[in-house]
C-alpha cells in the first residue's frame, strides 16, 4: 500500500471511529461511580478466623461473592463489590442512604452451628440440665442463685428463674470466667472457633468492652475501628470451649424477648455437629401452629444424614433417662435439646422428643428456627442464611455517604474542568505550533471523543479521580505531538525538506514516545493492581488514555500531515511555528544555548535549599493528614434554617458532638447554610441519629446530608498499598530503564524521583495542604510523570552520545538538554494548563488531586532537567573513556568548553557538530569553562 | 516521619558535595549513599538516645541528621580517595 493510500485509509478509519464514538457518546449513558451519582461506599478489612488463621485468596473471593449475592438479596441492586489488595473489600451501593443497613448486609458473618445441647454443657448447667453431673443438684442450684443475685439479677425478675433452674450464667463475665478454666482441645476439627479473647471493664460488674475476637490486638478497636484505651481485663477462652448467649422466651406468647439485659449465658464444649454449610434453601415462613414468622430450611445430603444421626442419639439418650414407659409430659422433660447457634447466640433450642422421634428426625423435611421473630427479622435471618457464612471476619474501616445532588454537582464540575482543560491545551498548542498546533488540537479532540466512547463501551466506571486521570492524559496525548513537532522543527532548521522533516520527525520521535508511554503504562498498571478503589479509576483511565493517545497523537496526525503534504499551506512552509523551512544560518541555530552543566551547581544549591526548607517544615509543622489517615467522621449538612455554628453545636451536643470541630462552609452543591462537622469516628447508627435529630429540630435541605467515616486501619492500608505501589513501580521502571538505557541511567532516575516525592512532601508540610488518599494516588502518578519527562531527556542523551565521539559527557548532556528544553517546557505548560483547569473548575474533591499534580509536575520537570541529567553527567564523567576525553580537551585547548561545538577539532572536521539534521549548529562563542 | 526528615536532610546536604572534588567512592551516587545513610544512622541514634518514637519529631530530629551526613560523606570520600587510580584522576 502506498504512503498516500495508507494515509487516506488511516484517516477514513479514524473518521469512522469518530462517527461511531460520537454516536456512542451521545446515545449511551456513562456508568458513574458513587462519587458522581451518590450512594454509600464501605471499605472492609478481612481478619483471620479460627478456622482460617490466614486470609487466603480463595476466602476473599468467596467473601466478595457472598457479600454481592447477600446484599443483592437484601434489596440492594447493582451493588459494587470488589477486592482491594490482599485483605480488603470495597462495597459500593449506588443510591443507598441507609449506612447501617449497608454495613450490616456486608459485615454480618451469619455463622450457624448446631449443637447437641445436653452433651456439650459445661459447669452448673451440666450439673442441673443433664444427668451427667457429679454434684448435689440442690447445692449447685443455691450457688447459681447466689451468683445471679451477686450479679444484680434478681431471681424473681423476668425469666431469670428459668435460667437459674437451667444453671445458666448471669453475665458474660461469669460465663467467660467459667470457660477460661476449661482445658484447651487440640486438634479440634469440629470447633466453631479457636482461642477467643474478651475485654472486660476493670470495675464490677465487669461489663464486656470488646470481644470475642480471635486476635488479642483486635480487642483494642471498636466495631468502627476506633482505638480503645488499653485498659480492662483480658480473658481468653481456650479452643474447644464456646460461650453462647440466650434470650428469654415469653411463656405466654412463645416469642423471644429481644432485650439483651435479660440474656443468660451458657458455656458449651465447642463440638458443633452441623454448620451453616450443611443447610440449604432457608426461607421465611409462618409457623402454622403459632402463626408466628419463622425460618425453615432443608439439609444437604450430608447434613440430612448428620442431622438424623445426632437427633437419633439425643432421642436414645432421652429414652435411657426415662427408664421405661413415661407420660408425654415427662417424656418431653427428659428429652434432650438440639441447639441452633447463630453468631454465638442461641436462636432456637428445639426438644428432640424421644417418644415422637425415637429414631431421630429425618432431615428430609428440613427444620425450622422459630420464636421471637417479626416478619422482617425472620426474612433477614433467612437471607443471611441463604448467602452462607463469611469465611473471614470483616471489619469496617471506612464508610462514605454521598448525596445524589452532590454527586451530580461533582460530575458537572469534573466535566467542566475536562472541557476547559481540553480547550486551553488546544489553544496553547495552536498559539505555540500554529498549523501543526491545529493538527494536534484536532487529534486531541478526536482523542477525547474516542476515549469517552471507550469509557461508555467497556464500560469504565467514571469517578472523580478518573476524570483527573483523563485531564492528565490530555497532557500526555499533547506531549506525544510536542515531541514529534519539536523533531520536525529541528529537521526543518537543519535544512530538510518539509516532507523529509515530517517523515524523520515521526520516525525519530516514535521510540521516545513509546519509551515514555511504557513507563506511564507501568505506573498505571501498578496503581490499578495495588491501590484503593478511587485510585483504581484514576489508574485505569490513565492507562487506557495513554494507549488511545498513541493512536490519535501519532498515527492520526501523521496521516493527516501526510495527506496535506502537497497543500499550499505546507508547501510554503507557512504556519509551522513560524519556521520558514528555507534554512538559513539563523534558523540553523538552536533556540536555546544554555550551559546547564555550568549552572548545575546553582541548581544543586537551589534544590538543597528547597529540600531543607521542606524538611524543616516537616520537622516543625508536620503533615496535615486528612481523615483518611487520622480516622474520624466528617458530616456535611445543609440546613433549612439559618443558624450559627454555636446553635448547631448545641443542637448536636446530645449526640455526643459537643466537642466536634464544626465550621460553616460554602458548598453550593449541598445548598445554603452548609456546615461541616468533624468528630471521632461515629458508627452508622450514631450518624443516622445525628441526621434524624438535625432534620427534626432544624430541618435538612433535600439531599443535604453527606458523611464519611474512616477507621484508623484504613489509613494504614492506604499507606501500605501506596508503599507497595511505589516499590513495585520503581522496581519495574528501574528494570525497564536498565534494559533500554543501561544500568548507569537508573541511579539518576531514582534520585530524580526521590527529589520529586520529598519536595512535594515538603511543600505539603509548608503550605499545610491536606494529605488524603487522593494525594497519595496523585503522588504515585507524579512518579510516572516525572520519569516520563526524564526519559525524554535521557533518550536524547542516548541518541547524541555515539554522535559525539570526542565530547565529554557534560557536553553531550548540555547539547541534549538544549535540544529538548523547548519540548520539556511546552509539555509542562500543556499539562499544567489542564491541571490548573482541574484546580479552578474541578470542585473540592478534585482540588486535592490538582494540587498534588501541580506540585508534582512542577518538581518533576525541575528534577528531570536540573537534577537527573547533571547527576548522570557527573557520574558518567568518571568512566575512563570520558576522563580520557576531558584530558585530551584540556591538553589540546587548555580548557574544556561547555559545548562540544566549540572544540577546535570540531571546527576542523565538523564531526563534533554531529548529525547535521538533528541538532543545533555550533555557537559562535561559548563560555570558557570547565565542565 | 523522622525517617523522611533524615532522608530529606541527607539528600539536601548531598547536593553540596558537588563543591568538593569528586574523589568519592562511586562518584556522586556513592556520595549520595554516604550522605543519606549517615543522616539516617545519626538521626536514628539521637532519636533512640532521646527515647522518642518515629513520629515524635521536631527541629532536633532535623539537626540530628547533619553529623551523620558529614560522617557518611567523609567516609565515602576517604574510601574513594584511597582507592583512586591516579591515571584517571578527575581534573577539579
Amino acid at each position: 500500500m502506498g504512503g498516500r493510500r495508507r494515509n487516506i485509509f488511516v484517516l477514513l478509519f479514524v473518521l469512522g471511529l469518530l462517527i461511531v464514538s460520537a454516536i456512542i457518546v451521545v446515545k449511551k449513558p456513562a456508568e458513574l461511580g458513587l462519587d458522581l451519582q451518590g450512594g454509600i461506599e464501605l471499605t472492609l478489612q478481612a481478619r483471620p478466623t479460627p478456622q482460617l488463621p490466614e486470609v487466603t485468596n480463595e476466602a476473599m473471593e468467596r467473601s466478595v461473592d457472598i457479600i454481592r449475592s447477600g446484599c443483592n438479596k437484601l434489596g440492594v441492586s447493582e451493588i459494587e463489590v470488589s477486592r482491594l489488595g490482599p485483605d480488603q473489600i470495597s462495597v459500593g451501593i449506588p443510591g443507598a442512604t441507609d449506612v447501617g443497613g449497608a454495613t450490616d448486609c456486608a459485615t454480618t458473618p451469619a455463622r450457624l452451628y448446631f449443637y447437641d445441647w445436653q452433651n456439650n454443657l459445661v459447669g452448673p448447667a451440666k450439673e442441673l440440665g443433664t444427668d451427667l453431673g457429679s454434684q448435689d443438684p440442690d447445692t449447685v442450684q443455691k450457688q447459681v442463685r447466689q451468683k445471679w443475685i451477686a450479679a444484680g439479677r434478681l431471681p424473681t425478675e423476668g425469666q431469670n428463674r428459668t435460667f437459674i433452674a437451667e444453671g445458666a450464667e448471669p453475665s458474660m463475665w461469669d460465663a467467660v470466667n467459667l470457660a477460661t478454666g476449661q482445658e484447651r482441645v487440640e486438634p479440634c476439627p469440629d470447633c466453631s472457633s479457636s482461642d477467643r479473647y474478651y475485654l472486660f471493664e476493670d470495675k464490677e460488674p465487669h461489663d464486656l468492652i470488646a470481644g470475642p475476637v480471635a486476635d488479642r490486638q483486635d480487642l483494642y478497636f471498636d466495631a468502627q475501628g476506633n482505638p480503645l484505651p488499653r485498659q480492662g481485663i483480658v480473658k481468653k477462652v481456650p479452643q474447644g470451649t464456646v460461650v453462647v448467649s440466650e434470650l428469654p422466651t415469653d411463656p405466654a406468647t412463645g416469642r423471644t424477648i429481644n432485650d439483651p439485659e435479660q440474656a443468660a449465658y451458657f458455656v458449651l464444649e465447642d463440638n458443633a455437629e452441623l454448620t451453616g454449610s450443611d443447610i440449604k434453601d432457608p426461607q421465611q415462613q409462618t409457623d402454622p401452629l403459632t402463626n408466628q414468622p419463622n425460618v425453615t430450611f432443608d439439609f444437604t445430603d450430608k447434613g440430612r444424614q448428620a442431622f438424623q444421626t445426632i437427633t437419633r442419639r439425643i432421642a436414645q439418650e432421652g429414652q435411657a433417662r426415662a427408664l421405661g414407659q413415661v407420660d408425654p409430659q415427662t417424656a418431653s422433660a427428659l428429652s434432650g435439646n438440639f441447639a441452633i447457634v447463630l453468631d454465638n447466640a442461641v436462636v432456637s433450642r428445639p426438644i428432640i422428643n424421644f417418644q415422637e422421634n425415637a429414631d431421630g428426625i429425618d432431615g428430609r423435611t428440613g427444620a425450622q428456627i422459630s420464636g421471637g421473630f417479626d416478619i422482617g427479622g425472620a426474612q433477614e435471618l433467612a437471607e443471611f442464611l441463604q448467602r452462607g457464612a463469611l469465611p473471614v471476619e470483616l471489619a469496617l474501616t471506612s464508610q462514605s455517604q454521598i448525596s445524589a445532588s452532590l454527586g451530580q454537582e461533582a460530575l458537572d464540575q469534573g466535566v467542566r474542568a475536562l472541557v476547559v482543560g481540553l480547550l486551553l491545551v488546544c489553544l496553547f498548542l495552536i498559539v505555540f505550533y500554529r498549523f501543526l498546533g491545529v493538527v494536534s488540537a484536532l487529534a486531541l479532540i478526536a482523542y477525547a471523543i474516542i476515549f469517552l466512547a471507550l469509557i461508555k463501551v467497556i464500560p469504565i466506571t467514571l469517578t472523580l479521580p478518573g476524570i483527573a486521570g483523563l485531564v492528565l492524559t490530555i497532557g500526555v496525548a499533547a506531549d506525544s505531538n510536542i515531541v514529534i513537532f519539536e523533531r520536525v522543527k529541528e529537521e526543518l532548521r537543519a535544512g530538510r525538506s518539509l516532507v523529509s522533516a515530517i517523515s524523520l520527525g515521526y520516525r525519530r520521535g516514535i521510540s521516545t514516545i513509546i519509551d515514555a508511554n511504557v513507563v506511564i503504562l507501568l505506573t498505571a498498571f501498578i496503581l490499578f493492581v495495588l491501590s484503593t478503589s478511587g485510585v483504581k479509576g484514576f489508574a485505569f483511565t490513565l492507562g487506557v488514555g495513554t494507549l488511545v493517545s498513541l493512536l490519535t497523537a501519532v498515527v492520526f496526525t501523521q496521516s493527516l500531515l501526510g495527506t496535506m503534504i502537497n497543500t499550499k499551506i505546507l508547501r510554503r512552509g507557512m504556519g509551522i511555528s513560524g519556521e520558514q523551512h528555507e534554512a538559513n544560518e539563523a534558523d540553523k541555530k538552536a533556540r536555546w544555548h544554555f550551559d546547564f552543566m555550568g549552572a548545575s551547581r546553582t541548581f544543586f544549591v537551589m534544590s538543597a535549599v528547597i529540600l531543607l526548607i521542606g524538611g524543616g517544615a516537616l520537622a516543625t509543622k508536620g503533615l496535615n493528614f486528612g481523615i483518611d489517615f487520622e480516622s474520624g467522621t466528617r458530616i456535611e449538612v445543609s440546613l433549612e434554617q439559618d443558624i450559627s455554628v454555636e446553635e448547631l453545636r448545641a443542637a448536636v451536643a446530645d449526640e455526643g458532638l459537643a466537642d466536634a470541630k464544626i465550621q460553616a462552609v460554602d458548598n453550593p452543591a449541598l445548598g445554603g447554610n452548609s456546615f461541616q462537622i468533624q468528630s471521632e469516628t461515629l458508627d452508622p447508627s450514631q450518624i443516622a441519629t445525628v441526621e434524624e435529630s438535625l432534620d427534626e429540630n432544624i430541618g435538612i435541605s433535600t439531599d443535604g446530608f453527606n458523611s464519611t467515616s474512616v477507621g484508623p486501619t484504613f489509613g494504614q492500608s492506604v499507606a501500605r498499598s501506596a508503599g507497595l505501589a511505589m516499590f513495585f513501580s520503581l522496581l519495574l521502571i528501574t528494570g525497564y530503564i536498565a534494559l533500554r538505557f543501561g544500568g548507569r541511567f537508573t541511579a539518576p532516575v531514582l534520585i530524580g524521583i526521590l527529589h520529586d516525592i520529598l519536595i512535594a512532601l515538603g511543600i505539603y508540610a509548608l503550605l499545610g495542604f491536606e494529605v488524603s488518599s487522593a494525594t497519595v494516588a496523585a503522588f504515585l502518578t507524579i512518579l510516572g510523570y516525572s520519569l516520563y519527562d526524564t526519559i525524554i531527556v535521557f533518550d536524547r542523551i542516548r541518541e547524541n552520545e555515539p554522535k559525539m565521539p570526542r565530547a565529554t559527557y557534560s557536553q553531550v548532556v548540555n547539547r541534549s538538554m538544549n535540544e529538548v528544553l523547548t519540548r520539556s517546557l511546552a509539555t509542562t505548560v500543556s499539562t499544567l494548563v489542564g491541571v490548573v483547569a482541574l484546580l479552578i473548575f474541578g470542585g473540592e474533591t478534585l482540588t486535592a488531586f490538582a494540587i498534588a499534580l501541580l506540585v508534582g509536575i512542577s518538581s518533576g520537570t525541575y528534577s528531570s532537567l536540573f537534577i537527573a541529567s547533571p547527576v548522570l553527567a557527573l557520574w558518567k564523567e568518571r568512566e575512563p573513556a570520558f576522563r580520557r576525553r576531558r584530558r585530551q580537551q584540556m591538553e589540546s585547548q587548555g580548557y574544556i568548553p561547555a559545548f562540544a561545538e566549540e572544540l577546535e577539532v570540531a571546527k576542523v572536521d565538523g564531526e563534533e557538530g554531529g548529525d547535521a539534521g538533528s541538532g543545533p549548529e555550533p555557537a559562535a562563542t561559548g563560555p570558557k569553562r570547565r565542565v | 516521619m523522622a525517617i523522611v526528615i533524615w532522608l530529606i536532610v541527607g539528600l539536601a546536604l548531598w547536593h553540596l558535595t558537588v563543591f568538593v572534588p569528586d574523589h568519592f567512592w562511586g562518584g556522586i551516587v556513592g556520595a549520595l549513599l554516604g550522605a543519606v545513610g549517615g543522616a539516617l544512622v545519626s538521626g536514628a541514634i539521637v532519636q533512640v538516645i532521646l527515647g522518642r518514637g518515629l513520629n515524635d519529631v521536631d527541629m532536633l530530629t532535623f539537626l540530628a541528621a547533619i553529623p551523620g551526613f558529614l560522617a557518611g560523606a567523609y567516609l565515602i570520600y576517604w574510601i574513594g580517595e584511597r582507592n583512586e587510580d591516579p591515571e584517571f584522576q578527575l581534573q577539579d
